[in-house]
């Protein structure tokens, strides 16, 4: 996925930065772990602790090479990413979860499909959730009827 | 999860309604099944779900899946969301009660309101054909011998096998958490260690060990039952062996918690004819299953009895504190 | 020859038209569940056991067959056309099979991922029906210590074939090491890194990071994109199907995704994902034209797609010889011959024979039926990237919580989706590789299991893991993949003509 417009200057990279941090948080959550479970005593060679330890060790010697490698490649120019429309589709994958529970499966996959057509730039809005419910809702029958299997109710789907 | 309250509420008001609350009727059930689809509870499930309807016991019955962590979600979720509820059931079995001690679920089996133990199998103990162990005493001078010079290959720790085998070493007064136990993640898996001749013995089921045996591949030197088995008239029980195990992995239904006496009559009553009939009877052999029906008092006395010894052999595997 | 006599008659048996229209049923019922991730054949032959009991044994396992082999053609079909792998040995596959679709070769993608499958999965059946005894006792013979060496060889071929930048690709790996990491130890039973979160315990599904990463971490750096990104997917550039080129191209990976597949699907804890690995780094390292692997290259699409379905027809191996089922679905095939109270196991081959070689000859026609049904079809499915991209982007999401949600209606399943859609699109951006995160998730925790199982047994003996002929084997295979172009250098003076960048 790299980008032909990508070019450096001599200032370190932040984003590099960013993950080698995200990277010493990953090893140090993974070493603690790790340091819980050897306190537990395994009566096994080799116990529940010894890959985390690895991994932990791993993890911390890559974040080590990712600021080393941001530093001496400077900065990298990448393309600005659009938030509006990546806000939509976030929008649409949290709104999901956010109203399964409520309101079942057909209208909060329904909402899915209507934010992420918005935020591919295609609206209005509710004519897509009405246009996605429907389609989810068909989906739902073929799934109770035919596979036996329920997917979670809503008012909607409490219907049949 | 509100919403499935209410909706349970307001199906069971519509349903009641014709017959008023009294009736001992059950018009509708949902069953939750604390697995995936395909598993042995979700097996047993759809299989009280097919009789049921079948024979009109209750003309409506539903299947939920609610997979993970040894059905512990799906208990968790079954307390949660369905206190005082009689269209409300799930299914479990005894390796929920192991994964609630060692998962430390926030719930437990003393949360619902046991009905019945529907089906079980027992534990057995194979060796490789040319193993130089030819019987129970073999396997237990070896075991006093050394215990970790005997590998066992079983299901994943903490699981029916380990459990087995660690109740296996504590009788003979080995230490249980000596036992050199290697936990294989699927049957097939461990089956294979063992016809491969990697580990010492297997611990699993019967049922897992019988074509094999029966081909001769395998030798089966124990069961855990109370009395020989009829699929199995030649393989001694761990007891007649001098070895005081006896565990069955079964499997039960239980309603939700909160309910009056009655509504608990009335699941009984209903699960009571669905097991006595013949449709039951077909499917529990279709499926190889064993008939270990146990319903009432009884069953929680029993059920009450595996959960002490259970919580005490975890604690001496080291698995619970 | 005995063997296709009853070969003959289990072809009979068959063909007849009731059969056929099981069988027909069978592979389209595979095929919609195996595009939709997370629901499998495993799961579908297991809600439609109480269904098919009312029918004769014959046609329902013909029409399990269908299903098991329609699974493989769907999981690939929605990892080419949609990047949302369907199954997870169908990964692999989505690396330069959605590269093809892109570039407007969907149609020789899809097809040499239909015809790979069918001459593999032929091949496979025959090895089930003439060598079945002989390869099961080579793989009964496979302990954990030969195992680990499997997952060192796949680690070393894996690593190399994925991405240019050392850092980057370890660094992808070892996420997903840690992410494997999650949930309950097998060995132990103590729970890594669940944080007290009951959902957690069972560990991350393979299908759930898959499709996250690939599907949904591209949908959001698509859309992040914005106008810059607007190209027109064009769905056909050039012939729908394959050219004399790609036809070049292809048979030879499909041979030797069939050799990896089968004997490795038949041993016990071989499984259909490693295969797809080993053969897709194989083919990235005898490729000709290696720059194009990350960009489509057909080989890469070619030989994991018969790895996968010889694999398929692996694990038929034991299960038909020893009654072993090693994977979920052979398990529940097993359930499904127990109903008819039949009992596999050894003794199958001589008690039921007239079954065995039934099942053997409709896992022949279940896969002629798809090739026949998915040739034609190539064009119809390749228009669905014609679908305006708001459209197709939305469906590809419905689809993917879709399959999640199906197979376990869980909140966490959905929010993980979520997160790790996330950490695709972030791996995107900074071009971070992404396939060897769902590879660090597949092999950490078997080889881990598997070397501690190994050194469980021999009591903490480390010199039980260098002992045997097998691992001994494996590691040699392994110091060559590692060092392989190193002694060519030495040998030759010349750089080995392998390794192109990923991207």
């Amino acid at each position: 996925m790299s980008d032909p417009r990508i070019t450096t200057t001599k200032r370190p990279d932040k984003a590099g930065f960013v993950i080698a941090f995200g990277l010493a948080a990953l090893a140090l959550v993974v070493g603690w772990d790790a340091w819980r479970l050897a306190s537990i005593n395994a009566h096994s060679a080799v116990g529940p602790a010894a890959f985390p330890t690895i991994i932990a060790a791993g993890l911390a010697l890559l974040s080590i090479a990712t600021a080393v490698e941001a530093i001496r490649q400077g900065a990298v120019e990448r393309p600005r990413d659009e938030i509006g429309p990546m806000a939509w589709v976030l929008a649409g994958l949290i709104g999901q979860i956010v109203l399964l529970p409520f309101l079942g499966f057909s209208i909060a996959t329904g909402w899915l499909f209507a934010a992420t057509a918005k935020g591919f730039g295609k609206g209005p809005v509710w004519a897509h959730l009405l246009a996605g419910t429907v389609l989810c809702f068909v989906i739902y029958v073929i799934f109770a009827k035919g596979l036996q299997l329920s997917l979670p109710q809503g008012p909607l789907e409490r219907l049949i | 999860m509100k919403h499935m309250f209410r909706g349970a509420l307001l199906a069971a008001a519509v349903a009641v309604a014709p017959f008023g609350a009294a009736s001992a009727q059950v018009s509708e059930l949902k069953i939750i099944a604390p697995a995936a689809p395909g598993g042995g509870w979700d097996q047993t499930a759809r299989s009280m779900q097919q009789v049921l309807q079948a024979d009109k016991l209750v003309p409506n019955v539903q299947v939920m899946n609610v997979p993970g962590a040894g059905g512990t979600i799906g208990l968790a979720q079954f307390v949660n969301t369905s206190k005082g509820d009689p269209k409300a059931l799930i299914v479990g079995g005894y390796v929920m009660v192991g994964a609630i001690i060692t998962n430390k679920s926030p719930v437990n089996l003393s949360q619902v309101t046991p009905i019945a133990r529907l089906t079980g199998e027992y534990e057995a103990i194979a060796v490789p054909a040319n193993s130089p162990l030819k019987s129970m005493a073999d396997l237990v001078a070896a075991l006093k011998a050394d215990p970790q010079k005997v590998s066992w290959a079983g299901g994943s720790a903490g699981g029916t096998d380990h459990i087995t085998a660690g109740l296996i070493a504590k009788a003979l007064g080995v230490d249980p958490t000596k036992v050199n136990y290697i936990a294989f993640s699927g049957g097939g898996e461990s089956l294979a260690s063992l016809l491969g001749g990697k580990v010492t013995v297997g611990i699993s089921s019967l049922s897992e060990y019988d074509a094999q045996a029966k081909a001769g591949k395998l030798r089966i030197l124990g069961v855990s039952s109370a009395e020989r088995l009829p699929e199995a008239k030649d393989v001694p029980t761990f007891k007649e062996s001098g070895v005081d195990v006896e565990i069955q992995n079964w499997r039960m239904v239980a309603a939700a918690p909160g309910i009056t006496p009655e509504q608990k009559q009335a699941l009984t009553e209903t699960v009571d004819k669905m097991a006595k009939s013949k449709a039951w009877t077909d499917l529990l052999a279709q499926k190889g299953w064993a008939d270990t029906y146990l319903s009432g008092p009884a069953f929680e006395a029993q059920l009450a009895k595996d959960i002490a010894s259970t919580q005490t052999i975890l604690k001496d595997i080291g698995l619970a504190q | 020859m005995d063997t296709f006599a009853a070969l003959a008659q289990g072809l009979m048996i068959a063909l007849q038209p009731m059969n056929l229209v099981f069988a027909f049923v069978g592979v389209m019922l595979g095929t919609a569940v195996g595009v939709l991730p997370g629901i499998g054949p495993a799961l579908t032959v297991a809600l439609l056991l109480p269904v098919t009991f009312k029918l004769d044994p014959a046609g329902s396992l013909i029409m399990f067959a269908g299903i098991y082999y329609g699974g493989m053609y769907g999981g690939s079909t929605a990892s080419i056309l949609l990047n949302t792998p369907g199954e997870s040995s169908s990964i692999v596959t989505a690396l330069e099979g959605n590269k093809m679709a892109r570039a407007g070769r969907g149609g020789p993608a899809l097809a040499t991922a239909a015809i790979g499958s069918f001459v593999a999965g032929t091949i496979a059946t025959i090895g089930l029906a003439l060598v079945a005894p002989t390869v099961v006792d080579i793989a009964i013979s496979f302990g954990p210590e030969d195992y680990f060496a499997l997952m060192v060889l796949a680690f070393t071929t894996v690593s190399a074939a994925f991405g240019s930048s050392v850092t980057r690709g370890l660094t992808s790996l070892f996420i997903g090491l840690a992410l494997g990491l999650i949930g309950i130890d097998l060995q132990s039973g103590q729970a890594r890194l669940s944080f007290s979160v009951p959902d957690l315990l069972d560990g991350v599904e393979v299908t759930t990071l898959a499709v996250a990463l690939f599907a949904i971490g591209e949908t959001l750096s698509v859309v992040a994109a914005g106008n810059r990104a607007e190209e027109t997917i064009e769905p056909v550039k050039g012939s729908v199907f394959m050219n004399k080129e790609d036809w070049r191209r292809s048979w030879k990976p499909w041979l030797r995704g069939t050799g990896l597949g089968f004997p490795i699907g038949a041993m016990p804890a071989g499984g259909a994902e490693i295969p797809t690995f080993l053969s897709y780094a194989l083919e990235k390292r005898l490729c000709k034209k290696p720059d194009e692997f990350g960009n489509g290259a057909i080989e890469g699409v070619a030989g994991p797609e018969a790895a996968n379905n010889a694999a398929a027809a692996g694990v038929l191996v034991p299960l038909l010889t020893l009654g072993l089922p090693t994977s979920a679905t052979a398990a529940i095939m097993l359930a499904g011959f127990q109903q008819y109270g039949l009992n596999p196991g050894p003794l199958l081959f001589t008690t039921n024979p007239e079954l065995v070689w039934g099942l053997i000859a409709s896992l022949f026609i279940a896969n002629a039926m798809l090739l026949i049904l998915n040739l034609p079809l190539v064009g119809m499915w390749v228009k669905l990237l014609a679908i305006p991209r708001p459209w197709l982007y939305g469906g590809i999401l419905v689809f993917a919580t879709l399959g999640t949600l199906g197979a376990n209606p869980s909140l966490v399943e959905l929010g993980m989706l979520l997160v790790f859609g996330l950490l695709g699109y972030v791996l995107r951006r900074y071009d971070y590789p992404i396939a060897p995160v769902v590879v660090g998730l597949i092999l950490g925790p078997l080889a881990e299991q598997q070397l501690r199982r190994a050194l469980a047994i021999s009591v903490g003996d480390p010199v039980v893991l260098f002992q045997s002929p097998i691992a001994l084997t494996l590691y040699a295979l392994s110091a060559l993949a590692l060092f392989g172009p190193l002694i060519y250098f030495l040998l030759t003076g010349r750089r080995a003509p392998v390794g192109g960048d990923e991207d």
